[in-house]
């Protein structure tokens, strides 16, 4: 192949990477670094770096139509970047003091074990993807009859809740942003084994969004979209100085995911949200198979 | 495209930051379709001046492999971008997008200062501080 025919192959291949990382918030690594070193036999190095460029481009293509529609919730995205962008300081001081394959294994089965709770959600709130905020929307923050009433008092002072327009379901869906602290905590976690790993995160912050801030699955993968771009920002301006970002495989899976990410973000606001949580539970499963592999490989 | 809150959830929903949104979406846009023009334009110019290394198999295998030079440094693309150089253009393109993003976060730092919700102002400004160190320390571990 000549490099003109193995940009058009990147290319399309991207746009597929970029269309499931800016739907799910995964950001297409997931896709392209097992794609790119086992199908082209791409060097490994240059495969993470082609994967963080890929990142920053989903995030902010994804974002930019989403943020709009408030889809992503910028305020929470804000808040949270607090604890992933310094977990991801700490991933990076910390290297090399954990041995990698313990932390694959750990964080392949916690994978595992979202994703099977993230399901079980799908059918115990089966009509209303939004049921425990909804009802807590209709009564007062002080009452405190509200099950999630304590739980959210963090999240009132930091005018964390809002509402999004689902096309899915032809509505306004309000919701309330609950235990904003224990997020704050796994948002820092989630940071510190991206640093760690190198690994796209994601894949640890969704289900934290969605399991333990009861934040709905649209808004969780589309802000966890915008997340991951500023933890990969951080890190790539040390990946591009290191000569891990090749122009020649970059380019044309840069333009790919642009291109993908951006369809990915029209559909996520069409898509049923039932619908997405399982298809992103499949990738979960995927990510989760890819760690446990490196722990044992 | 962008819809405010209404009904009987409106209390809930905080005095709706439109204008950061707006702008924050505003700036991720330009980034996003700026760096795409210019990568797009380095493929060109590529195609056009450097039609033998886009044509040739062994210079794919170098670049599969690791083995390929390219411009790497802040320096090295400003040199390439002066002489026209495609590699250089499309390096500069993604620097740019690498760094809209942060951008976005900038845009939205000053639009909660505009509002006067300096809880957010100061949360965006550490985050950018973070981001800063981030950059600093990849620069001193190299």
């Amino acid at each position: 192949m000549t490099i003109a025919e193995l940009s058009l192959v990147l290319f399309v291949i991207s746009i597929g990477a970029g269309a499931l990382g800016s739907l799910l918030g995964l950001g297409g690594g997931f896709i392209l670094v097992p794609v790119l070193t086992l199908a082209f036999h791409l060097d490994i190095r240059l495969a993470i770096g082609t994967s963080i460029v890929a990142v920053a481009a989903t995030s902010s293509a994804g974002a930019a139509r989403n943020v709009g529609e408030s889809i992503t919730n910028l305020r929470v995205a804000t808040f949270l970047a607090l604890a992933t962008t310094v977990g991801a300081v700490t991933g990076a001081l910390l290297a090399g003091v954990f041995d990698d394959r313990l932390l694959f294994g750990l964080f392949g089965a916690i994978l595992l074990v979202s994703g099977v709770q993230m399901l079980r959600k799908r059918s115990s709130a089966a009509t209303h993807e939004s049921s425990p905020a909804t009802q807590a929307a209709t009564a007062p923050a002080s009452s405190g009859q509200s099950p999630v009433a304590g739980a959210r008092h963090l999240a009132d002072r930091l005018s964390l809740h809002s509402a999004y327009y689902d096309e899915a379901q032809a509505r306004e869906v309000p919701y309330i942003v609950t235990h904003t602290g224990l997020g704050l905590g796994l948002m820092y976690v989630a940071g510190t084994v991206s640093g760690l790993l190198g690994i796209g995160s994601g894949a640890l912050k969704v289900p934290a969004m969605d399991l333990a801030m009861h934040i709905p699955m649209k808004v969780s993968t589309a802000t966890s979209n915008l997340l991951i771009g500023l933890t990969a920002a951080a890190s790539a301006v040390v990946y591009f100085a290191r000569g891990d970002i090749d122009p020649l495989i970059v380019g044309p899976v840069a333009i790919g995911v642009l291109v993908g990410a951006w369809q990915g973000s029209k559909l996520l606001v069409r898509m049923r949200s039932d619908r997405l949580r399982v298809v992103f539970v499949i990738a979960l499963c995927l990510v989760a198979t890819q760690m446990l592999w490196k722990a044992i490989a | 495209m962008t819809r405010t809150s209404v009904g009987a959830y409106g209390a809930l929903v905080p005095p709706s930051p439109h204008g950061v949104r707006a702008a924050v979406g505003k700036v991720l846009h330009t980034g996003v379709l700026a760096s795409g023009a210019i990568l797009l334009t380095g493929y060109v110019v590529g195609l056009a001046r450097e039609s033998a290394t886009f044509r040739s198999a062994a210079t794919e295998q170098a670049h599969l492999a690791g083995k390929a030079t390219y411009p790497h440094s802040f320096v090295a693309v400003w040199d390439g971008l002066a002489h026209g150089s495609s590699e250089a253009i499309i390096v500069a393109a993604m620097l740019m997008l690498i760094l809209t993003p942060v951008a976005g976060l900038l845009t939205a730092a000053v639009a909660f200062a505009r509002r006067g919700d300096w809880l957010f102002t100061a949360i965006s400004a550490i985050v950018l501080a973070v981001i800063c160190a981030s950059f600093l320390l990849g620069a001193l571990a190299r």
